[in-house]
């Protein structure tokens, strides 16, 4: 597994760069180690990600990319047998999935999921809530989340037939593009967004898409992992 | 997803259905959206039975849901 940290933090000017040592770090990996059934998949990763950064990780497959991105994000079947990662200074491996999301921790799968019978709407509107009644925000009702919606859309260039498109997410390139973008807006309001293989399958427009939401979605108070096999889409991002 | 009609509208019937495992992907994708694991398992058999729960008549779908609710409460482990 490769890694390349792609960027100096978005927005910093030169002569501020000491002041990030001192910041506290947004991921810590340290030397982690983890099983799968019985073999040994990743053998003391050590990682650090602060606000700002974006992190590139290729590899073939079969290297651990996934099972760090899933470990991080908390999915079940997977051993630590070693280290720890650290959000913020605290344990994140203690931490539920879902209380790991609303701390900050956001993964975007490799393919769009879709809920049988419930529509991609419902299901933003009852997540989003979700963490927010987590960290003791206010919850949106209908109107204000579709008004959200609406205002979102609107400044990713997403048009009004893409926005009902992806109430039902089937393999047509424009939903594929639109789930894309959709989970850009999902990204904004996590700190570290984790994006495994989400170009996998798309033609060079599409990824061109993923590029643009990927760039536009950067801040100074985000950091980004990129999990990626195209050269390419590293390319696409802006230094 | 299994369906009993009955032609004999006063027949009683019970059908015992058996819950397939909802898909463990799925399951995580909600909850690393942040919902909870009871709200995840909610949501999906929810949108399952939703279209079942359309074609019932008003009363029936009612008392349904309400089964479901019950029934889903300790299933998480």
């Amino acid at each position: 597994m490769g890694h390349v940290l792609r960027d100096a933090p978005v927005g910093a000017p030169q002569d501020e760069g000491k002041k990030w040592k001192n910041k506290m770090s947004l991921l810590e990996v340290k030397d982690l180690k983890v099983r799968v059934e019985d073999r040994e998949i990743l053998h003391g990763l050590t990682l650090t990600v602060n606000p700002g950064e974006v992190h590139a990780i290729m590899g073939p497959n079969g290297s651990g990319k996934s099972t760090l991105c899933h470990v991080i994000a908390g999915k079940p079947g997977y051993e630590v047998t070693g280290g720890e990662i650290l959000f913020r200074g605290e344990d994140l491996l203690e931490m539920a999935p879902d209380e790991r999301a609303a701390k900050g921790v956001f993964l975007a799968f490799q393919y769009p999921v879709e809920i049988p019978g419930v529509a991609t709407m419902t299901f933003l509107r009852t997540a989003l809530n979700a963490q927010r009644k987590a960290r003791g925000e206010s919850e949106y009702s209908t109107p204000d989340f579709l008004k959200k919606v609406r205002e979102v859309a609107k400044s990713l260039n997403i048009p009004q037939d893409m926005l009902q498109a992806a109430a039902s997410m089937s393999a047509f390139p424009a939903a594929r593009r639109s789930a894309t973008r959709f989970c850009r807006w999902r990204c904004s309001s996590r700190a570290v967004c984790i994006l495994d293989e989400m170009d996998s399958g798309l033609d060079i427009d599409a990824l061109r898409v993923a590029a643009d939401g990927v760039n536009a979605l950067r801040s100074p108070d985000r950091a980004m992992v990129v999990i990626t096999h195209y050269q390419r889409l590293l390319e696409l991002h802006r230094a | 997803m299994p369906y009993v009609e009955a032609k004999n509208s006063s027949a009683h019937f019970e059908h015992e259905a058996t819950t397939s495992k909802i898909s463990e992907d799925v399951l995580f994708y909600c909850v690393q959206r942040g919902l909870s694991q009871e709200e995840a398992v909610g949501l999906v058999v929810n949108g399952f039975v939703k279209d079942v729960l359309q074609q019932l008549p008003m009363e029936f779908a009612v008392e349904a849901q309400k089964l479901i609710s019950i029934s889903l409460e300790g299933s998480v482990g």
